[in-house]
């Protein structure tokens, strides 16, 4: 059943997941062992409950909604960096998450170093990353400064270098949260038109965005969530007239 | 698809781990000794520093040696697998804490934020070895001259154990630190006394024959005695060494079991 699945697919079902609503509510040693099944406690809640839905390989999700109501925990949940507590989300193929996307740097290495490091990390091997070391600083522009510690360079030149390291994953599924505010307009452009190529590619995207300009551009399909429940799955255009009819400018 | 994501994800499970645990291990290594000039010699620097203080205090203030000569040898065969063990477990209480944003940013296997503590400071800790070799020779200018023994093979399993134990302790503690802040002051704490109740400035052979079955519960104890049986194989203690045993894989055991029950909300809280 599962090798039949193809990559690229994401399948959640009735997914859930709760926190605490601060950190000082008290914890016991019970609750740290009681696994799944506990009951809600006060002091917590569920920022995302009963959320299903399907994706096929090549489909392009956009998600919206406002701030706090569970987006960038459900990119999360996709990335597999936390896992739900209650239902499944199963995720076929590697990920290439565009999310906290400058976390894996080190300041005390060199870009070199840096590229190889988090490269590998993400399943590449040394040969394949060889291969497209000059792609990667000649996208991300900083071809000077490839033996310069990481902490010496611009926020904008992290942000580029980490971008054009996580986009040259030969991942099936890419996320993509809001990273590209940062940058000018002309390294944005580029980002977008990689993303295309990408998509073009036949990779699955999951894009959050506040940004209906871009999420018209990119996405088929969208996913609106408020409150921590899937409100609408349905075409982008309905979904995005759907966000302005409710929270409208 | 091209063909070097099919071949990616023909890895073994093993062979993904192995090479995440290498990256991670050099990377801090490599960061350790490029932001310092003296690199290397700081892993080496602090044993010798607290080698030469407790020689100082036993043999020239009190003017006897515990009774092992030479005993800059015998102290040095404890405290250098000793820096090992505090150094790595001491790094696990801020093992989630310190790396929080690369852990929030890939799927690698999660004990890897523990394993590589314990593997880096145990290449540090190999690495250090040649430091009592130094020491070994100049002791054969001197009355009491060290001598190397068949049972230094007893490295080996020492070296093993010791990893057991030492992964075993850091997957119960690294998660737990997470949820409770304070256990970092006490693990250090915790440390401290383990130096000085772990046979390391003396052997398990001075310590009244009643204590001996209750100094033996610490598996370091074991562990060290394998270490020193090297240069003194009358440390070989045969009892300490089965206690450390049992007890090593039993602290894995556990440590595997926290870990699993704990991490999906070690995830959510980093």
């Amino acid at each position: 059943m599962t090798t039949q699945t193809p990559d690229g697919t994401i399948r959640v079902t009735g997914s859930g997941i709760r926190f605490k609503r601060n950190r000082a509510s008290r914890r016991s040693f019970k609750d740290l062992f009681a696994g799944r099944t506990r009951r809600t406690r006060p002091g917590e809640f569920w920022a995302l409950r009963n959320v299903d839905f399907e994706v096929a390989p090549g489909e392009a999700i956009g998600v919206v909604g406002r701030n706090g109501q569970g987006k960038s925990t459900l990119l999360k949940l996709v990335a597999q960096v936390i896992y739900p507590d209650e239902g499944a989300v199963e995720v076929h193929g590697g990920v290439a998450p565009l999310i906290e996307i400058t976390g894996g740097f080190v300041n005390d290495l060199s870009v070199r170093d840096n590229v190889y490091l988090t490269a590998g990390l993400h399943g590449m091997t040394k040969h394949e990353i060889d291969q497209r070391f000059d792609e990667i600083i000649g996208f991300a522009e900083i071809a000077d400064f490839v033996d310069t510690p990481y902490k010496h360079l611009s926020s904008g030149m992290k942000v580029r270098i980490a971008f054009a390291v996580i986009s040259r994953l030969e991942e099936p599924i890419i996320l993509v949260d809001e990273v590209l505010a940062v940058g000018d307009k002309a390294f944005r452009e580029k980002c977008y038109t990689r993303i295309e190529e990408l998509l073009a590619g036949g990779r699955t995207l999951f894009f959050v965005s506040h940004n209906e300009r871009d999420l018209l551009r990119f996405c088929k399909r969208g996913l609106y969530l408020d409150k921590g429940a899937l409100v609408l799955d349905a075409p982008i255009g309905e979904v995005v007239d759907r966000y302005n009819a409710d929270y409208g400018v | 698809m091209t063909s070097a994501a099919l071949s990616r994800r023909d890895w073994s499970p093993f062979t993904r781990y192995r090479r995440s645990l290498w990256l991670l291990t050099t990377r801090d290594l490599k960061v350790r000794y490029s932001t310092s000039f003296l690199g290397y010699f700081w892993s080496i620097l602090d044993p010798l520093v607290m080698a030469g203080i407790y020689w100082f205090v036993f043999t020239v203030v009190f003017g006897r040696g515990v009774g092992h000569e030479p005993y800059i040898v015998f102290l040095l065969a404890g405290l250098l697998p000793w820096m090992w063990f505090t150094g790595a477990v001491s790094d696990c209480t801020r093992a989630f804490t310190r790396e929080a944003k690369l852990i929030r940013s890939t799927t690698i296997p999660r004990t890897i934020w523990v394993t590589r503590l314990v593997l880096s400071k145990g290449i540090e800790f190999v690495a250090s070895i040649p430091v009592i070799a130094v020491f070994a020779i100049a002791t054969l200018w001197s009355t009491t001259p060290a001598h190397l023994h068949w049972q230094a093979v007893f490295v080996i399993p020492a070296i093993l154990l010791q990893t057991v134990l030492t992964v075993g302790i850091g997957l119960i503690v690294a998660p737990l630190v997470v949820f409770f802040r304070d256990l970092e002051r006490a693990v250090k704490l915790v440390l401290r006394f383990m130096f000085y109740a772990s046979p390391i400035i003396y052997g398990l052979g001075d310590l009244p024959e009643q204590l001996r079955p209750i100094a033996a519960i610490n598996p370091l104890a074991g562990i060290f005695s394998m270490y020193r049986a090297a240069f003194f194989p009358q440390e070989l203690d045969l009892f300490a060494i089965l206690m450390s045993v049992g007890i090593s894989f039993a602290l894995l055991a556990i440590g595997i079991a926290i870990f699993r029950r704990t991490i999906r909300t070690v995830l959510k809280e980093i």
